[in-house]
């Protein structure tokens, strides 16, 4: 069956894996999304606290600031597993992308408290930078005293209600900043999601930050950014990926035992053709993502924002399709709430519209490969 | 009661679409249109309800004599129409659709007279328990059994899927009777059930759009009269499948995908995708899909109306039609880029479109109703005729 195909010398991945495994019979991936949107929180705080014990919120956090310092393979095979087990907490973008823009940021004691809690869990550092079309867009902002003040929104938030800490992307004039601002600043309202969680309007209305919390300034902030999102990308890419390898799985062993007609329905040819275009599907989204790791690894980085612009695509594309077919396959036993295989679908759809659809990132990687 | 007993058939077409047209805009509250539930439950649709049946226009197809309209192919054709435009609500319609033509064809008259009348004062609400776990695409297996017991059946099993059984209060059931038939179909009956009856348990299954829509129905030594069968005994599959008839044609209308390309449209503007020349180029496919879907649904009309009877042909419509209201439902969510992620209604302009609803909704037409690859697997043999 599908899976990301990396060698593990020193069986990292292998390690890595187990521990996804064994968190999920601690934390079983549809029971803990369905006990969250029954409660309507936008997190699982002891899901998330059970995160940051097992390491994984700091796990490409470089070593020198208190994180793993491991690189995209692992946090690929990471999010491939939590993908597999639907455990869907937001950790690629309260730890991966917060933790992107945090270890790029200036090395000050405001970036020194935050990753500290990002990684032991005991902050919800929370990216708060995207506008309302979904693209990456600052808040308008002035200076006051020696530090900022902020007026404006940012949409698609992730536990927004749960943070305690949203970095915000400030422009002053023409001058861009990266700013961590204390979540009990913010006007947020929420809207349910489909992965039975909670996205979140940020409202900031004159809010005032000193200059302790800016975190970058210039150039280096568009710098944090392209790392941030290209980072979470990735690990989006890679959680779908396992969620398409993941559908195919459940769909095989579900037709496999579903008699009609004296026999399992998998024996029927039509149901072997679409499900050997499922496993296509989910193969090719496992190789688009270890392509754009090993891209990672050279020298070479507009190949590797290509590799993970394809990924992303590919994968998405896949797990919501596979999806689809799935339910589709387990008949009307797919159409209830009690059947998990809804579920892997309704969180492929999500994680497929954030930070860009298919169809924009391939016109992204078409543009980008195009410009000289 | 005011029903109006009148020859339909004999007026002329448009001034009978724009009768009707107008009598829908004056007698289904503002409030029921475009309603965001595919199915809601007779206590929220009552009101329309009995306004269908005081006038007379709750059964189409149901001879006037027992409150129906009469209407031919062409006249019901402008009343699905017409209802489907205005976007007037699905009513619980297993009494009007399923039951009453049933018994129209094989009840007797004592119970014609008993169970028409209720059906149509809405004092009686019909489900359909057919399914089973073990039953789906292949029905003819199906296990719930009736057994006499001097005046009796006494019923066992369960049911599953059963659409709206928990606002019913009767279902149409089909039992094993003979458990040693030949062939599955053989041994099987139709009964007429009361679900007030001790041994009925129904439980609500949340569906994916988190609505009770279906159900389980549990039947434990449930007693029924002998005067609960329809027709013979054993032969209801026979009389099942009867009773689909030309109502067939329906399961392929454009109605669903009409619907759904029309919220596109409005999605669309509002959120100027119409300035993208490749969503332009997607959406002229689909546009022009649910204009051919017209033609072809025409075509099978068209039998219809010179009296013709339809064949195993008419299910091409059912396939291009579910798969059809998939794919705008899934170019709905292509347009609005990171807000797919939501699971509640988008805003566009001053309304609010279901586009997550329908998107999930989509994915039901093409399970019920027969599958649509046991509809090729009956085209391919049916039609083509091809070997095997
Ligand atoms: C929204 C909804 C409402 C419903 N309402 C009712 C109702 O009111 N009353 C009622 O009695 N039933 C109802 N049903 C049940 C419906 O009739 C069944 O879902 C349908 O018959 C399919 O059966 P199944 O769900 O058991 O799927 P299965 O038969 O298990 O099929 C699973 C998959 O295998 C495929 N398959 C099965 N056999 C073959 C084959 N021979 N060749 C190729 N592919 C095959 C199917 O196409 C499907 O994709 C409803 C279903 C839905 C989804």
């Amino acid at each position: 069956m599908p899976q990301m195909i990396f060698d593990d010398t020193d069986g990292t991945l292998g390690l890595l894996r187990d521990s996804v495994a064994t968190f999920a019979t601690r934390f079983p991936g549809a029971q803990r999304l369905r006990q969250r949107r029954a409660a309507g929180t936008d997190l699982d705080r002891e899901v998330w606290a059970g995160m940051a014990e097992a390491g994984w919120l700091g796990l490409t956090i470089p070593e020198e600031l208190g994180g793993a310092g491991l690189g995209a393979r692992e946090q690929s095979v990471l999010s491939e597993a939590l993908g597999r087990e639907l455990i869907s907490e937001p950790l690629a973008f309260l730890a991966v992308f917060s933790g992107a823009l945090l270890s790029e940021a200036e090395a000050t004691v405001e970036r020194e408290r935050l990753i500290n809690g990002l990684i032991d869990g005991s902050l919800i550092v929370s990216p708060a930078v995207q506008a309302a079309n979904g693209s990456i867009a600052p808040i308008e902002a002035s200076a006051s005293g020696d530090g900022i003040k902020l007026s404006g929104e940012a949409h698609y938030v992730n536990a927004a209600a749960s943070a305690d800490e949203f970095l915000v992307l400030a422009a002053i004039n023409d001058e861009q900043a990266l700013v961590s601002v204390p979540a009990a600043s913010a006007e947020i309202s929420q809207r349910p999601t489909l992965d039975g969680s909670q996205l979140g309007k940020v409202s900031f209305s004159g809010v005032s930050v000193g200059a302790d919390r800016v975190l970058a300034k210039g150039a280096a902030v568009d710098a944090a950014i392209e790392k941030a999102v290209a980072s979470t990308r990735l690990a989006l890419a890679a959680e779908m990926a396992g969620i398409a390898s993941r559908e195919l799985e459940i769909t095989v062993e579900y037709t496999s035992q579903r008699v009609q007609f004296g026999k399992p329905i998998a024996s029927f040819q039509v149901l072997q053709h679409k499900m050997v275009d499922m496993w296509a599907d989910a193969e090719f989204a496992c190789a688009a993502v270890v392509n754009a790791c090993e891209r990672l690894e050279e020298d070479d980085p507009k190949a590797a924002t290509l590799a993970i612009l394809a990924a992303k695509a590919r994968a998405g594309d896949a797990s919501v399709t596979v999806g689809r077919r799935a339910i589709h396959l387990h008949g009307a036993m797919g159409f209830t709430d009690e059947c998990d295989i809804g579920h892997f679908m309704k969180r492929a759809v999500a994680l497929n519209s954030a930070l860009g659809q298919p169809e924009a990132l391939r016109l992204e990687f078409v543009a980008l490969e195009r410009a000289a | 009661m005011a029903v109006q007993q009148r020859d339909w058939n004999a007026m002329p077409d448009e001034e009978f679409r724009r009768f009707f047209r107008n009598w829908l805009i004056e007698n289904c509250p503002q409030e029921l249109l475009f309603m965001r539930k595919q199915r809601p439950h007779y206590e929220e649709v009552k009101v329309f309800y009995h306004n269908l049946a005081r006038d007379g226009f709750l059964a189409p197809l149901w001879p006037q004599e027992y409150g129906g309209m009469a209407l031919n192919p062409t006249k019901h054709m402008i009343y699905v129409e017409e209802w489907a435009r205005l976007g007037c609500p699905r009513i619980p319609d297993h009494g009007i659709g399923l039951t009453g033509p049933l018994l129209l064809h094989y009840g007797t008259e004592e119970q014609k007279q008993y169970f028409l009348p209720k059906i149509i004062s809405g004092e009686h609400v019909w489900c359909q328990g057919y399914s089973e776990p073990g039953s789906g695409s292949d029905l003819a297996s199906m296990r719930t059994s009736a057994v006499r017991d001097g005046d009796d059946y006494v019923i066992n099993g369960q049911k599953i899927w059963t659409t709206l059984a928990h606002c019913a209060n009767w279902i149409l059931l089909l039992v094993r009777t003979d458990k040693e038939a030949k062939k599955p179909q053989q041994g099987i009956s139709v009964l007429l059930v009361p679900l007030e009856l001790p041994g009925v348990t129904v439980r609500p299954i949340p569906n994916l759009r988190q609505e009770a829509d279906f159900c389980e129905v549990f039947f434990d030594n449930v007693r029924v009269p002998v005067s609960a069968l329809v027709g013979e005994e054993n032969q209801g599959w026979t009389l099942a499948k009867a009773v689909l008839g030309h109502e067939r044609i329906f399961l392929g209308a454009p109605t669903r995908p009409e619907y759904a390309l029309s919220r596109l449209q409005v999605l669309a503007e509002a959120r100027g995708a119409f300035n993208d020349p490749a969503f332009v180029s997607r959406f002229a496919k689909l546009r022009l899909d649910v204009y051919d879907l017209g033609s072809a649904f025409e075509r099978f009309a068209k039998v219809l109306r010179d009296g013709g009877e339809l064949g195993p042909d008419v299910s091409v419509l059912k396939l291009f039609n579910t798969e059809l209201y998939q794919r705008i439902t899934e170019e709905m969510l292509a347009i609005v880029g990171e807000e797919a992620r939501f699971n509640d209604d988008l805003e566009a302009g001053d309304t609010m479109i279901d586009a997550m609803n329908l998107y999930l909704d989509s994915r039901a037409p093409a399970i019920f109703g027969g599958s649509n690859e046991i509809q090729r697997n009956i085209m391919a043999k049916a039609v083509l005729r091809l070997p095997g």
